[in-house]
C-alpha cells in the first residue's frame, strides 16, 4: 500500500519570473507570455478557456503555441512550477512533483516532442513506468501534442487495475459504477435501478448513489440500504453515498458500512479549499483512517474514489491564470497520491460554461483519460450532457465509444441514462453492455462468476462470455409482482423494462428522447413576447448578446441593457411584475398566460400600485434586483423558467421570485440581524414547482398574491417572513 | 419560504375494524407530499408501524363488551398518538345500535375526533378491502379486470376494479359464521337467518344442537362455492333465483366484456387461503366454531378458483379492510387551499347535499346552498369537473374558476348561513376559486373550500383538522 509522504518533503523547485515565447510562422510572429498562457494556447478552443482568455485565438496561434511546447525540455518544465495567484506553489503543485526522480532523471533531457515519439514507441511497461516519472504540467504539455488517435492509441497501452472486493482495470475487462440517482433519496427507486442494473451485468465497480439530501443522517441509511441490496443479491462489488467525506467519516465513526470513501477534487487549493472545503492535510488523514477503520481493510488494496473534470476551477473563478486541461492534471497528481480505487472524470456535467459542444466534450474526455492513466490513476470516464449546452445523446456517445477504445477502466451507469436528481445525461446499462460486446470486454472476474451463476451471462468453455437467459430481467432480484409494482411506481421517468439484444427496445427509447427533446426545445426556445395577450407590457433585453451567450454565463443575464436601462428612471410603485426566459421560455409561454391576471386581479383587489409589467429576453434571478434599484419598486415578482431534466412536464415548470426591497430602514435592520449580513439590501421568497403538474398557474396566481400581500403588510420575506407570520398566528 | 407543495413530514394514522367474530388494527405513518407522477398530494411510503392480533370481537351475549373492548383499544392505542387520520368501520353484530354507539365512544375517548367511526356500510367495506389488498396488483395487471371477493363472518364483499381504480362494489350474505359450531365440533350451536334460508333451500331440515353431517356441509359448501363463482363470473341468474335474491344486498354487475377477470381473497376466509397454499400452519376444523376452514379448503380444491390462488398474490391477506381504511380511506387535500378561519374545523358528518358541475348555473348553486342554509350549514358541495364527450375530466378554466368565484359571491350574499359553506373542488384551484368568491378575502361571506378531493360518490364526508397546510377528508355512505 502507498505510504503519504508529507507535503514538506517533496521537493519543488523555486520559481521563477515568467517568460516570454515566441514562434514565427510563415511571416508571422505568437508571442505568449509565461508558461500558463502557453499551455493554455496549445489546446484546442474550449468555452471555459474562452472566458478566461486562455484559448487559443486561432488555428496557427495555437499551432505556434504547440511547436513553442514540444520544443521545451522536462527539465525545463520541472524547473518552472506554476504558481497560485499570489505567486506561491500551493498544495496541489506540491503533491504533484511527488514522482519516480531516478527515472525522471534519465529523461529529463528529452523535448516534450520527443517524449511524444519515445512514449508512442514504447511498450506499454515502459509507457506506464514514465508516467509516474512526470508531473502533472509535463502530462499537461503532452496531452496538447496529440491527436485523436494518439490520444486512443496511447493510454490503450497502459493498464493501472485496482482492487477492492473486485479487482477492476485489467486487460480485456470493462466495469461499472451504478449511479441510481434519485431526486428526494427514494429508497424504492433506488431499489429499482439498482435491481434492473445489476440484472444487465453492470455494478462490477461499484454501487455509489449521489444523495440529495447530504446530512450524515441520511448518508448512513443510504449505505445500510444499498448494503442490504449488495447482501441480497450477492454480488459482489462495493458501495458508496456521494456526500461530503466529512459526512461520509462521521458516518463511518458510527458504525455505517463507508466501503469507498469519495470526494471531488479540484486543481487549485483555492478551489479545493474554498469550494471543497477539505485541505490535503486533511485528506491525508481520511485516507489513513480507511486505512484503519474502513470495512474492507482486510481485503481491499484502495479505499478512495475521487470525482474530477475539467472546468471547476474556472467557473469558480479559482483556476489561478491556468487552462481548465492543465487544472485537470493538476487534480490528478493529487489523486495520485492517494492511490485511489478509482478516479471519475465528469467532464460536460458543468453545462455550456466549460464545453459549449460535442466537439469540445469528446476531446476533453479523451484527454483527461489520456492524463489519467499516464499518471498512474484508475480512470473511469463519464462523458455527460446537460440540456442548456449544445452537446447532445450522438456526441456523449461518441465520445464514450472513443474512451472505451482507449482502454477506460469503468464508466458510469443509470437506468436508461438519465439522472433524475442531477439533471444531466449519461451512461445507461444498455449503452454499458454495447460497449462490452463491441469491444470484446468482461467485468471483474468475481462479478462475472456471480453473473453467471444467476443466468445473466453464460461463459462458454473458450472462455467467451455472452448475455444469458437472465440479462436485463430485474424480475431476476424481484420475484413478487407487488414488489415490482410498487418499486417500478416509486421510480420516476422509468418507461419499460423491455430490450432488444442489448439496447432498450424502441418503444422505451422513444419515451426517454421525446422527454429530452421536450426539455431540449424548452431551454433553447426564444421568448415569444406575442404569446401574452390581455395586459400591456415594455420589452427589454439583459446584456447578453444573444440566446447562447445567456446561457452560458448567467452574469450577463443579471442586469438590464445599457439602453433599456436608461430608458427607465424611479417609479416608486408597490409591485413591479418582471417576466423573463431564465432556463425554459417554454415554461414561462406554458404559465404566464393564465397567471398574470388572476395575480393582477389579487393585487388590483389591494388597491396597490403596480408599474406596468415588463418583459425581458435572456434573463436571470438577479435581474429583479437590477430593475428594482432603478424603478425603486417595494415588492418585484420575477417569473422565470426553471433548468429542464428529462421529464416531459417538469421542463414546463416556472419559479417565483418574489424579491422585497428593503426601503424600510427598520425592516432592513431586523433583515440585517436576521440574515447576520449587515449589508443586506433584498430579500427573496421563492415560489417554485408552478405548471399543470405542480402548482397550477391559476392557482399559482392567487398563491403568490396572497404572499405579496404578505410580504408588503409585514415589510418582510424569505424564512424572516414566515417566522413572523407563525409568531402572529401563536398570538 | 419552505414550498409548501413539498413538505415531507410524516404523519400517523389508524384503521381499526370490528366485526361480528373478530377485530384488528393497524397504525401506519406516511410522508404526506405531492406525488411526483401524478401532481396531486398523497400520501407516501407507507410502513406499517404496528399489526394487531386478530382478537375475537368481546361480546357479553349480543351486547358489547364495553371493559373488554376499552382494554383493547388501550392495547392498540399504546403508539397511537398524534393520529392523523383514518376509520373505523363496524358491522356485523358489533354494528346493532347500542354496540356501535358504545365503540365509537370509547375511540372518542381515546384519540378525538381524528378518525370516524362508520357503521356497516357494506360497499364501503368492498372498497377498502379492494384498495387494501388488490390495488397495487390492480394497477401491475392494468389492462385486466381484477374482482377481489372479500370473505369474512357474515359477509363477501367483491369488488371489481382496473388499473387500480375501483369500477364496481357489492354485498352478499356468504360468510363462514352462519353455521355456528362448538369449536372442534360440528355441532351447532346458531344458524342465522340466512343459514336457515340456505338450510331450505338445500332442503335439509337441522336446528340448534344438531351435529352437521357430511353430505349436509358438502351441499352447504357446494352452495357458497356456486355462489362465490356467480359473484366472480358476473353471472346473473344464479342472484335471480330465490336463494340468490335472499344472500344479495347489495347486488354486483361486473364491467361490461369481461369473461374471466383476475381474483384475488381477503377477509377472514381470504387469509386462511393463502396460509394453506403457503403451507402455514392452521388450526383444524371448526377451530374458529365456523364453515371459515372448510370453505378455504374448498375455494382451494375448486378448479376454477385454484389455478390463479398460487400465481396471483394480493397484499395483506385477510387484513385488507383494516390496511384500507388506514391507509386508502382519507383523501388529503391539495396544499394550497381557501381557509381563511380553521377553528370550523374538523367537521364531521358532513351531509354532500349536492353534486354540481363546474359549469352550473346560479339558480343550480342558489338551491344547494339553500339547502346547506336549511341544514345550519353543516353540508357540503362537491364540484365536478367538467368532462369531453368521452367522460374525460377536464381541467378548469381560469374563465370557468372566475365565473364560479362571482356566481359563489352572488350566492352568499342573498342568504345568510351560520357555519362556512363548505365546497369541495376536484382539481388545484382551491384558493383562485375562494379568492374570486369572496373578492380576495374582503367579503364576510363564510367559505372553506377544500381542493384536489375527487368524487367519491358517497352521501357523507369528514373533513379534519388542517396539518401543514392540507386537510385529511374521508367518505362514507358510499352509493
Amino acid at each position: 500500500m502507498k505510504k503519504i509522504i508529507p507535503l514538506k518533503d517533496i521537493h519543488v523547485p523555486v520559481p521563477g519570473p515568467d517568460e516570454v515565447y515566441s514562434f514565427k510562422i510563415l511571416n508571422e510572429i505568437f508571442y505568449f507570455e509565461g508558461l500558463k498562457k502557453l499551455l493554455g494556447a496549445a489546446d484546442i478552443s474550449k468555452a471555459g478557456d474562452r472566458t478566461t482568455d486562455l484559448a487559443p485565438k486561432n488555428a496557427m496561434d495555437r499551432e505556434a503555441a504547440r511547436a513553442i511546447l514540444a520544443s521545451l525540455t522536462l527539465q525545463y518544465l520541472y524547473d518552472n512550477p506554476l504558481t497560485a495567484d499570489d505567486g506561491s506553489v500551493d498544495s496541489v503543485m506540491r503533491a504533484g512533483y511527488e514522482i519516480d526522480l531516478e527515472l525522471f532523471q534519465s529523461i529529463a533531457h528529452m523535448t516534450m516532442g520527443d517524449l511524444k515519439d519515445h512514449l508512442l514507441a514504447s511498450n506499454g511497461t515502459r509507457v506506464a513506468a514514465i508516467g509516474l516519472a512526470l508531473t502533472p504540467v509535463m502530462a499537461s504539455a503532452l496531452t496538447k501534442l496529440m491527436d485523436v488517435h494518439e490520444l486512443v492509441y496511447l493510454p490503450g497501452k497502459i493498464f493501472r487495475p485496482t482492487k477492492a472486493r473486485t479487482l477492476i482495470g485489467t486487460p480485456k475487462t470493462l466495469s461499472f459504477r451504478l449511479q441510481p440517482n434519485h431526486p428526494k433519496d427514494n429508497l424504492d427507486a433506488i431499489s429499482m435501478m439498482v435491481y434492473n442494473d445489476l440484472a444487465m451485468g453492470m455494478g462490477d465497480c461499484l454501487i455509489g448513489v449521489n444523495p440529495s439530501d447530504g446530512s450524515v443522517d441520511n448518508i448512513a441509511a443510504m449505505l445500510w440500504h444499498i448494503d442490504k441490496l449488495r447482501r441480497e443479491t450477492g454480488a459482489p462489488t462495493q458501495i458508496c453515498v456521494l456526500g461530503h467525506i466529512k459526512s461520509q467519516l462521521t458516518a463511518l465513526k458510527q458504525g455505517a458500512p463507508v466501503e469507498i470513501l469519495f470526494q471531488s477534487f479540484a486543481g487549485t487549493d483555492e478551489t479545493l479549499t474554498g469550494e471543497f472545503d477539505v485541505t490535503v492535510e486533511f485528506l491525508d488523514q481520511a485516507v489513513e483512517t480507511m486505512k484503519n477503520e474502513g470495512p474492507l481493510k482486510d481485503i481491499a488494496d484502495q479505499f478512495m474514489y475521487f470525482e474530477t473534470g475539467q472546468g471547476s476551477e474556472m467557473t469558480y473563478r479559482k483556476h489561478n491564470g491556468m487552462d481548465m486541461a492543465t487544472c485537470e492534471a493538476l487534480c490528478y497528481g493529487l489523486c495520485r497520491r492517494y492511490d485511489p480505487f478509482m478516479v471519475n472524470n465528469a467532464t460536460g456535467f458543468i453545462g455550456p460554461e466549460t464545453h459549449l459542444n460535442d466537439f469540445e466534450l469528446m476531446v476533453s474526455t479523451l484527454q483527461d483519460h489520456f492524463m489519467g492513466k499516464l499518471l498512474g490513476l484508475p480512470m473511469g470516464i463519464s462523458p455527460s450532457y446537460t440540456l442548456h449546452s449544445n452537446s447532445h445523446l450522438e456526441g456523449q456517445q461518441m465520445a464514450v465509444q472513443l474512451a472505451t477504445a482507449a482502454g477506460a477502466n469503468f464508466f458510469m451507469d443509470i437506468y436508461l441514462g438519465t439522472d433524475r436528481m442531477l439533471a444531466h445525461f449519461v451512461n445507461s446499462g444498455h449503452d454499458d453492455q454495447t460497449l462490452r460486446e463491441i469491444y470484446h470486454r468482461n467485468p471483474a472476474p468475481e462479478f462475472l462468476q456471480w453473473a453467471v451463476q444467476k443466468g445473466i451471462y453464460i461463459q462458454h468453455t473458450d472462455g467467451n462470455v455472452e448475455r444469458g437467459p437472465n440479462w436485463g430481467n430485474p424480475r431476476l432480484f424481484i420475484k413478487s409482482d407487488l414488489e415490482f409494482q410498487r418499486l417500478h411506481e416509486a421510480t420516476p421517468n422509468a418507461p419499460g423494462f423491455e430490450n432488444a439484444g442489448p439496447r432498450p427496445a424502441h418503444k422505451v427509447q422513444e419515451v426517454i428522447r421525446i422527454n429530452q427533446s421536450v426539455g431540449r426545445e424548452a431551454v433553447h426556445s426564444h421568448l415569444k413576447p406575442e404569446l401574452f395577450t390581455g395586459f400591456t407590457f415594455r420589452e427589454f433585453v439583459s446584456t447578453a448578446i444573444d440566446h447562447a451567450e445567456h446561457l452560458k454565463n448567467p452574469e450577463v443575464g443579471s442586469k438590464l441593457s445599457k439602453t433599456d436601462l436608461d430608458s427607465l428612471s424611479a417609479e416608486g410603485n408597490d409591485v413591479q411584475i418582471i417576466i423573463t426566459d431564465g432556463l425554459s421560455a417554454e415554461a414561462v409561454h406554458h404559465n404566464v398566460p393564465d397567471m398574470i391576471p388572476v395575480l393582477m386581479d389579487g393585487l388590483k383587489s389591494r388597491h396597490y400600485s403596480l408599474g406596468e409589467p415588463i418583459v425581458t429576453h435572456f434573463g436571470r434571478v438577479k435581474l429583479a434586483e437590477c430593475i428594482s434599484d432603478v424603478l425603486d419598486c417595494n415588492v418585484a415578482i420575477l417569473l422565470a423558467g426553471e433548468r429542464p431534466g428529462g421529464d416531459a412536464l417538469s421542463s414546463k415548470s416556472m419559479s417565483a421570485y418574489l424579491v422585497l426591497k428593503l426601503k424600510d430602514e427598520k425592516a432592513r435592520k431586523a433583515a440585517a440581524i436576521y440574515s447576520e449580513h449587515e449589508k443586506i439590501r433584498y430579500e427573496y421568497t421563492l415560489i417554485t414547482n408552478i405548471y399543470q403538474g405542480g402548482l397550477p398557474p391559476i392557482e399559482g396566481g392567487s398563491v403568490v398574491a396572497e404572499k405579496v400581500m404578505e410580504i408588503l403588510e409585514n415589510q418582510a420575506a424569505g424564512n424572516r417572513l414566515e417566522d413572523l407570520l407563525k409568531a402572529q398566528k401563536s398570538v | 419560504m419552505e414550498n409548501s407543495q413539498n413538505i415531507k413530514e410524516q404523519v400517523k394514522m389508524i384503521g381499526m375494524d370490528f366485526g361480528s367474530t373478530t377485530s384488528s388494527a393497524m397504525i401506519a405513518v406516511a410522508g404526506v407530499g405531492m406525488n411526483s407522477a401524478t401532481g396531486r398530494m398523497a400520501f407516501s411510503a407507507p410502513e406499517i408501524v404496528y399489526r394487531s392480533n386478530v382478537e375475537f370481537t368481546p361480546f357479553k351475549g349480543a351486547e358489547i363488551d364495553a371493559s373488554a373492548i376499552a382494554e383493547l383499544l388501550d392495547t392498540w392505542l399504546e403508539k397511537g398518538d398524534n393520529i392523523f387520520s383514518g376509520g373505523v368501520i363496524i358491522t356485523g353484530l358489533a354494528a346493532l345500535q347500542q354496540n356501535s354507539v358504545h365503540i365509537a365512544a370509547l375511540i372518542k375517548e381515546r384519540i378525538g375526533q381524528a378518525v370516524i367511526a362508520t357503521v356497516d356500510d357494506p360497499n364501503l367495506e368492498s372498497w377498502l378491502a379492494f384498495m387494501g389488498c388488490a390495488a397495487l396488483l390492480s394497477r401491475h395487471f392494468k389492462n385486466e379486470t381484477l374482482v377481489n371477493l372479500d370473505i369474512g363472518g357474515g359477509t363477501t364483499n367483491p369488488a371489481a376494479g382496473q388499473n387500480g381504480q375501483v369500477k364496481t362494489t357489492g354485498c352478499f350474505y356468504i360468510g363462514a359464521r352462519h353455521f355456528h359450531f362448538e369449536p372442534g365440533t360440528y355441532r351447532l350451536i346458531n344458524i342465522s337467518e340466512y343459514g336457515y334460508s340456505m338450510l331450505n333451500h338445500i332442503g335439509v331440515t337441522n336446528e340448534i344442537g344438531d351435529t352437521l353431517c357430511a353430505g349436509t356441509l358438502n351441499k352447504i359448501l357446494d352452495l357458497y362455492i356456486e355462489a362465490l363463482k356467480a359473484i366472480a363470473r358476473g353471472s346473473l341468474a344464479f342472484f335471480e333465483s330465490d336463494i340468490g335474491q335472499r344472500l344479495c344486498q347489495t347486488s354486483f354487475i361486473l364491467p361490461p366484456n369481461v369473461d374471466s377477470p383476475l381474483i384475488t381473497f381477503s377477509g377472514g376466509v381470504g387469509e386462511l387461503i393463502y396460509k394453506i397454499t403457503e403451507n402455514e400452519p392452521i388450526p383444524s376444523t371448526t377451530f374458529y366454531g365456523d364453515l371459515g376452514i372448510d370453505l378455504a379448503k374448498r375455494i382451494i380444491s375448486d378448479p376454477f378458483f385454484s389455478k390463479q390462488i398460487t400465481t396471483i398474490r394480493p397484499e395483506n391477506m385477510g387484513r385488507a379492510t383494516v390496511y384500507g381504511l388506514t391507509l386508502h380511506n382519507t383523501e388529503i387535500s391539495g396544499a394550497t387551499l381557501f381557509l381563511p378561519d380553521t377553528s370550523a374545523l374538523p367537521l364531521n358528518d358532513v351531509p354532500i347535499v349536492a353534486r354540481l358541475s363546474m359549469s352550473c348555473d346560479l339558480s343550480d348553486l342558489l338551491n344547494s346552498i339553500s339547502v346547506v342554509a336549511q341544514r345550519s350549514g353543516k353540508a357540503c358541495i362537491q364540484m365536478l369537473p367538467v368532462t369531453d364527450s368521452e367522460g374525460g375530466a377536464l381541467p378548469a378554466s381560469l374563465q370557468q374558476i372566475k365565473t364560479l368565484g362571482d356566481r359563489i359571491n352572488q350566492a352568499l350574499a342573498t342568504l345568510t348561513i351560520d357555519l362556512p359553506l363548505v365546497i369541495l373542488v376536484p382539481g388545484n384551484f382551491g384558493k383562485a376559486l375562494g379568492n374570486y368568491a369572496t373578492d380576495w378575502g374582503k367579503s364576510s361571506a363564510k367559505l372553506m373550500i377544500i381542493d384536489e378531493i375527487p368524487d367519491r360518490n358517497a352521501q357523507f364526508v369528514n373533513i379534519g383538522s388542517p396539518y401543514r397546510g392540507v386537510v385529511p377528508v374521508s367518505f362514507y355512505g358510499i352509493y
